[in-house]
């Protein structure tokens, strides 16, 4: 345990690959209602399932992506794989948190462009609001007076 | 209520990494792992669900592995989970947890309770023959017998496990 640092749950070797226990066991006890318990045992079956539910899931979605010619699995093809396999219900909140991404993803290139639209550097930009400062602290200065 | 305040999430590198043990698996969009997080949420909650349905029903306050098992198999979009839970044995068989959980995930080796400790022959009303002994002698090294008709041997996928070698405890061969 102390001997490796930082542990964070990474497992040693590939084939230990599972999801973090205590992560899953705090996500249980939020699902479940107060005055219910998950046994130990019951909670590392869950996680097997868990571990189960990715490997059907993506083994449908590389299909998916297969046979529309594509190399690389995109979320879209994840939302078919949960249609073609009885987890249609899944899909509307998988699309919200697929769109809220691309939002995300979106918003953050607007702030890089911006900056580099403006045409200067971040020193000359520095340089322009301080002047910008300066000129309002004027301002309020003389209408103190 | 369900979903008080639900702030953790599953690692997304972790799933990510699990995705691509499959070697069909190739190149994973970044989007990908993040939407598969939020699929594995409902499903979880889906399961636990189910679960603790079957074990209010009961009169229980502990989710056990057998209300899981009862779940997965009363659910349709379970389905698939069936393999994984029939090492759990059903209460009626006296009880005996076989833990194959505990075993390389349940997935590779399919054990009987060892007589000793069932009391109860609980492993002869629970399994559907299962061939070998938890720990045991290995056995990479018996051979498979063809022509065994008990199909849950063979739909057991590790290549390793063969065979329906002669044991004592185990009458299939005979």
């Amino acid at each position: 345990m102390s001997d490796r640092e930082g542990h964070s749950g990474a497992p040693s070797g590939d084939d230990d690959l599972s999801l973090p226990k205590a992560t899953v066991a705090k996500m249980i006890a939020e699902l479940l209602p107060n005055d219910i318990v998950c046994a130990k045992e019951t909670r590392d079956l869950v996680i097997e399932c868990c571990v189960e539910f990715i490997h059907l899931i993506s083994s449908e979605a590389n299909e998916i992506c297969e046979q529309e010619s594509k190399k690389t699995i995109a979320p879209e093809h994840i939302i078919s794989a949960l249609q073609r396999l009885g987890f249609e219900s899944f899909m509307s909140d998988v699309e919200d948190v697929l769109k809220d991404h691309k939002q995300q993803q979106k918003d953050r290139e607007k702030k890089v462009s911006k900056l580099e639209q403006s045409g200067m550097t971040e020193e000359e930009l520095q340089a322009q609001q301080e002047a910008l400062f300066a000129a309002s602290r004027a301002k309020f200065q003389s209408t103190q007076q | 209520m369900k979903n008080k305040n639900k702030q953790t999430k599953f690692p997304v590198a972790r799933i990510k990494k699990i995705m691509q043990k499959d070697e069909e698996v190739g190149k994973v969009a970044q989007a990908t792992p993040i939407v598969i997080s939020k699929a594995l949420e409902l499903f979880l909650a889906l399961i636990i669900e189910q679960a603790s349905k079957v074990t209010t029903d009961r009169g229980s306050k502990k989710v056990e592995a057998y209300h899981l098992k009862h779940a997965v198999e009363t659910t349709e979009m379970l389905d698939f989970l069936k393999e994984i839970v029939q090492a759990v044995p059903d209460p009626s068989a006296g009880g005996t947890i076989d833990l194959d959980a505990e075993n390389e995930g349940g997935k590779k080796r399919r054990s009987r309770a060892k007589r000793a400790n069932t009391g109860g022959g609980a492993a002869e009303g629970t399994t559907k023959k299962r061939r070998k002994k938890k720990g045991d002698v290995e056995m990479e090294q018996e051979q498979e017998q063809a022509g065994e008709g008990d199909a849950e041997v063979k739909s057991d996928p590790d290549p390793d496990q063969d065979g329906d070698a002669p044991m004592q405890d185990d009458d299939d061969d005979d």
